[in-house]
């Protein structure tokens, strides 16, 4: 029996409860079973209504995508969130670390101006960056989109690191100090290894963030360094509107996210929400 | 200072923010008082001009209704839909299989969402809007009518961002003592009772904290109505962002734009703190 109270006592609540679930599954379901039949139908069958449901799968967008040279935005937004991940482990493991060894005003005003900006709108930034970024010539290359990814996943990093550190005693500190450990030494080898299996689903949290983060990198790149979000956004707004071809890059789009989240789920659920769940 | 290890430890990070985000919103603010337009050679300093120019301008009034409203109608959907799925499955025996469905939207590329729901909604090709909704009676052309699109970008950012709202309630719920509830019922409470005193008011803080998450990624949303509507028909589903987008990158009015951004920031800012001093201030 369900412990918050109200469902499953009565007959009628429960079967209010499953009907409530039962049609929240099919709002949940239905895009996301839409794209992946769209994606293995020819074209005319993916506009057809109403729609087949029976039908002989065909693998031909999924051969377009290579055809038509999307592999390039997907190398790109591996490259990019990848970079994304190793630079906001390096910055973000010692300052969260740091941060949790402060008492006072510092550590205060320092994670509230962490938090701040995990809050502040990308619109702030954007056109700034892009100003910058053009000055030095460094607009539309991979190296600018995960630098700029930087402002949405390290806050986020540090934020979740921070509470995890929070819970690791200070006498582990203090043990390794006194055995004449340096600081470094303490995070390097005491810290990190404890705090493994979190640093994992950090970095999974800023690798889905960083793959699927659109506005950053729409902006900032053209055609060079375009990463996948901003390919599937430029397809639909061709002339030309090729359903299966965009339903296959989304879900091959989609297939990193959901490999992460089918093994560490429990992780990147309470990562995602850190900074709103204490 | 520099003899102090935790220094060097915070360095790295603060040098990185302060490049992609302090100097960036510095900057922001300078180019707010500038008159810039890409398309005039002349760049100078032009005094609050680009902000009187943006609260006197239709499309800044019309934008702040859109949002409002799309804020206010998404985030009742939300709240609900989430404080549901939380009741319903936050006991013990609830199949975890279904959680995991539930929150898939949260990790599927909001790109993705859009274009999908945009075209399930299509007036001509799309299943919902084109088959289920004409067979039971609707057949307005959902994307191409203003209150339909404002309506069709709402399911979809209700769609795309209710998981995230409905983890707050899970972990908000699952940290209610158990023995709240074993107390209330031994004076004989209903279940409608338990849920008015003890489940609503040991909820309150989550259900702020997601309120203030909520608007502040209301304000943020982007991609979403970009690949839906582009802010049409018309401007009637055109919000705050897309507003400077089509500013800075179609009117190429950096000066404009940079005035708008600096309106959400304080806004964005003033939430922040909020919850930051209030809810997530962390025991020193």
């Amino acid at each position: 029996m369900s412990h918050s109270g109200p469902a499953g006592q009565n007959p009628f609540a429960r079967l209010g409860r499953l009907a409530f679930l039962g049609a929240t599954l099919v709002f949940v379901l239905l895009p996301i079973a839409w794209l992946a039949l769209g994606s293995l139908k020819t074209r005319n069958e993916a506009l057809a209504l109403p729609p087949k449901l029976i039908f002989t799968p065909d693998f031909s967008a999924y051969q377009k995508i290579v055809a038509q040279g999307f592999l390039g935005a997907f190398g790109n937004s591996l490259t990019i969130a990848l970079s994304n991940v190793v630079l906001t482990l390096l910055l973000g493991t010692p300052a969260a670390y740091a941060l949790t060894r402060i008492r006072g005003k510092v550590q205060d005003n320092l994670s509230f101006w962490v938090l701040s900006i995990r809050m502040a709108p990308l619109f702030a930034v954007i056109l700034p960056l892009y100003v910058l970024f053009k000055s030095i010539g460094l607009l539309d290359t991979r190296f600018a989109v995960s630098l700029a990814h930087l402002t949405i996943t390290l806050p986020l990093a540090v934020w979740m690191l921070m509470t995890y550190f929070r819970s690791v005693p200070e006498d582990l500190d203090q043990a390794a100090m006194l055995d004449g450990a340096t600081h470094l030494q303490i995070l390097l080898l005491v810290i990190v290894p404890i705090a493994r299996p979190m640093l994992a689903s950090v970095a999974i949290v800023v690798f889905i963030l960083s793959w699927n983060e659109f506005l950053l990198a729409f902006i900032l790149t053209s055609r060079g360094s375009q990463t996948v979000p901003v390919a599937v956004a430029s397809l639909a707004g061709t002339m030309s509107f090729d359903w299966p071809l965009i339903a296959a890059v989304s879900v091959c789009s989609m297939i990193p996210a959901l490999l992460f989240v089918g093994f560490a789920q429990r992780h990147i659920v309470s990562g995602l929400a850190s900074g709103a769940v204490k | 200072m520099l003899q102090d290890w935790r220094f060097w430890f915070l360095a790295p990070m603060v040098l990185a923010l302060g490049i992609v985000v302090l100097f960036p919103s510095g900057y922001l603010v300078w180019m707010s008082v500038t008159h810039w337009i890409v398309t005039d050679p002349s760049v100078y300093f032009d005094g609050v001009q680009n902000f009187a120019t943006l609260f006197r301008s239709a499309s800044f009034a019309s934008a702040v209704q859109v949002t409002a409203l799309y804020l206010v109608l998404s985030t009742i959907l939300m709240l609900i839909l989430a404080f549901g799925l939380a009741l319903a499955l936050s006991g013990p025996n609830s199949p975890g299989f279904i959680r995991a469905i539930v929150v898939m939207p949260l990790v599927i590329p909001p790109v993705v969402a859009g274009f999908t729901w945009r075209f399930l909604m299509n007036g001509e090709m799309g299943f919902l809007g084109a088959f289920v909704l004409p067979n039971v009676g609707i057949t307005t052309n959902m994307l191409a009518n203003p209150t339909g699109a404002l309506i069709s970008i709402v399911i979809a950012d209700v769609w795309s961002r209710t998981p995230f709202m409905f983890l707050i309630f899970l972990a908000a719920l699952q940290a209610i003592p158990r023995d709240h509830y074993e107390a209330i019922r031994l004076d004989g409470a209903s279940a409608l009772q338990e849920f008015w005193l003890v489940t609503l008011p040991m909820m309150r803080s989550a259900v702020v904290i997601a309120l203030l998450f909520r608007v502040i990624d209301a304000l943020n949303t982007f991609e979403l109505i970009y690949v839906m509507t582009k802010g049409g028909p018309g401007r009637s589903t055109q919000t705050l962002s897309l507003l400077g987008w089509k500013t800075a990158f179609q009117g190429f009015d950096f000066g404009g734009a940079a005035a708008l951004g600096v309106v959400m920031l304080v806004v964005t800012t003033v939430c922040a703190s909020i919850v930051y001093r209030r809810f997530l201030r962390m025991p020193s």
